[in-house]
């Protein structure tokens, strides 16, 4: 949902922009900056979600006998979405000190420190940036910072903050029941919101998993953290086939194995033709054009009978008939033929 | 084309791995060309050409071994059968008589062959022939025997 908001954001973002310059780039600039200003609020959020579970759970814990597995739960979806790629923590470095400049006119920083109860709005706030690992001070994030990126966020300031207040439209208009969450997480009392919580946090969740789908992140299965089996009847059928991906060596293999065969085969016959000296293939083995059993390939048989159509082995004349007439032939036309191919080499 | 080639580099390496299964017979490829060969064959023994070796060179043509090799003595040699300038040897197998099963080294043994069995019928050398047609072997094997040693034994001193 949020990923998909942004290219609808920057299109007014790059058109809104006055600066002609580097237009494209900072339209994707914003865009990240969205983004991780995105994950950077809702870490807050579920920061601070975490400190109230954390406070609240020794006050509530006799009370209710679920509120200690929720709040186990919590934890652990907690440090899920805290697990995240080395490489946003830059962005997400950088986006704090965005989210902090922003803070004053920002509408959805308004909103976040608005779920807090407003009591602690700063005091919670503080504590999100204190305890969430990722967050990072102030200070320290401008100081990261290089100056180049600092001078781009300032112009593009204006351009940020329009496109944020975009997104957080977009949200808000997409994501009516977390705004309701929010806004119901407001007048109602803590104690009494716990399953809520637990309901928003799972749509939180929901939301991150979607992000990281659509970011082209490692995708966290479902179910279970294993991977599809080539027989799972869940599998989507877009995933490539390992079974194919194996079948080259596997045929390979088999190559290799019918390669053998024929070895063994061809050991028993003569592997060449004394012609050519070319490898007989099976049909050239059971070929026997003379019956002198001189074998050659069908190649050069082919091409002596082109020339002068005599057996080399034998030097009679090749029938163009069936072999195994020969055998029968009478020996009056043998013997023609012979005398005739007598007299070609007395003419010469 | 391809087919000669692959035959005559078959016949090679048969050559280089019988090099010492005929010693009357030493065949050399050329080292840039293998449609050109020489050999070196020894007379036949109890005949005027022994002692001496002579040296024969081969031009294979592209069709073989469908249309047989060119063979010539490049040794000087009194026989009915070569041409005693050109070295032209008249032997059926280099002509009609071919057969692609024969090899370069079958042809140095009919040579062998033909050098101790002439056949005066069909001469390339009239005189020889003549020779040995009228009977006169003593003349035949003298001259023969002198031409040898004059062209096909190394030179004493």
């Amino acid at each position: 949902m949020v990923s998909d908001s942004i290219p609808k954001v920057s299109i007014p973002i790059a058109s809104s922009n006055p600066k002609d310059f580097a237009k494209k780039k900072r339209a994707n600039r914003s865009a990240k900056l969205k983004q991780s200003k995105l994950d950077a609020r809702r870490e807050q959020y579920l920061s601070q979600v975490k400190n109230k579970g954390l406070k609240e759970e020794p006050n509530t814990g006799g009370t209710h006998g679920s509120a200690k597995n929720v709040a186990n739960e919590r934890e652990r979806l907690i440090e899920k979405l805290q697990i995240k790629p080395i490489g946003e923590e830059d962005n997400e470095g950088s986006l704090n000190h965005y989210s902090d400049f922003d803070s004053p006119t920002s509408h959805t920083s308004s909103v976040l420190g608005g779920n807090d109860s407003g009591t602690n709005f700063t005091g919670s706030s503080r504590g999100s940036s204190s305890s969430s690992s990722s967050g990072g001070c102030c200070s320290g994030s401008v100081s990261e910072e290089d100056e180049e990126a600092e001078d781009d966020c300032l112009d593009d300031w204006e351009a940020v903050a329009d496109a944020l207040a975009a997104t957080d439209k977009k949200q808000e208009q997409q994501n009516p029941s977390l705004d309701s969450h929010f806004e119901r997480n407001e007048n109602m009392a803590h104690m009494s919101s716990r399953q809520e919580v637990s309901e928003r946090q799972g749509s939180g969740i929901d939301r991150s998993k979607q992000e990281c789908n659509d970011r082209g992140l490692t995708p966290r299965p479902p179910l279970s953290c294993r991977a599809w089996r080539p027989d799972d009847t869940f599998r989507p059928s877009g995933l490539p086939n390992l079974s194919k991906q194996h079948s080259f060596p596997m045929n390979s293999e088999r190559h290799c194995r019918r390669d053998s065969v024929w070895g063994c085969k061809t050991l028993a016959t003569p592997m060449l033709c004394p012609i050519c000296c070319e490898d007989l293939d099976y049909t050239d083995t059971s070929f026997l054009p003379c019956s002198c059993g001189f074998r050659l390939c069908l190649f050069c048989h082919k091409k002596i009978l082109e020339e002068d159509g005599r057996c080399p082995g034998c030097r009679k004349q090749y029938n163009q008939e069936a072999v195994e007439r020969e055998a029968t032939i009478d020996g009056g036309r043998l013997t023609i033929r012979l005398a005739r191919s007598c007299s070609m080499i007395s003419r010469s | 084309m391809q087919a000669s080639r692959a035959r005559l580099f078959k016949e090679y390496k048969e050559v280089q791995r019988e090099k010492t299964a005929d010693p009357d017979i030493q065949l050399v490829c050329d080292d840039s060309n293998i449609f050109k060969w020489t050999a070196l064959v020894k007379g036949p023994s109890e005949t005027p050409y022994d002692g001496g070796v002579f040296q024969l060179a081969f031009s294979v043509p592209e069709q073989y071994p469908l249309q047989p090799p060119q063979v010539r003595f490049l040794t000087k040699i009194f026989h009915p059968n070569v041409h005693f300038k050109t070295g032209e040897i008249c032997l059926d197998i280099l002509k009609n008589a071919w057969s692609p099963a024969w090899t370069l080294q079958s042809v140095c043994r009919a040579i062998i062959a033909l050098m101790a069995h002439p056949e005066a019928d069909s001469p390339l050398n009239c005189d020889s022939g003549n020779l040995l047609r009228s009977g006169d072997i003593r003349g035949y094997q003298s001259m023969a025997r002198m031409y040898t040693r004059l062209a096909a034994m190394p030179k004493k001193g």
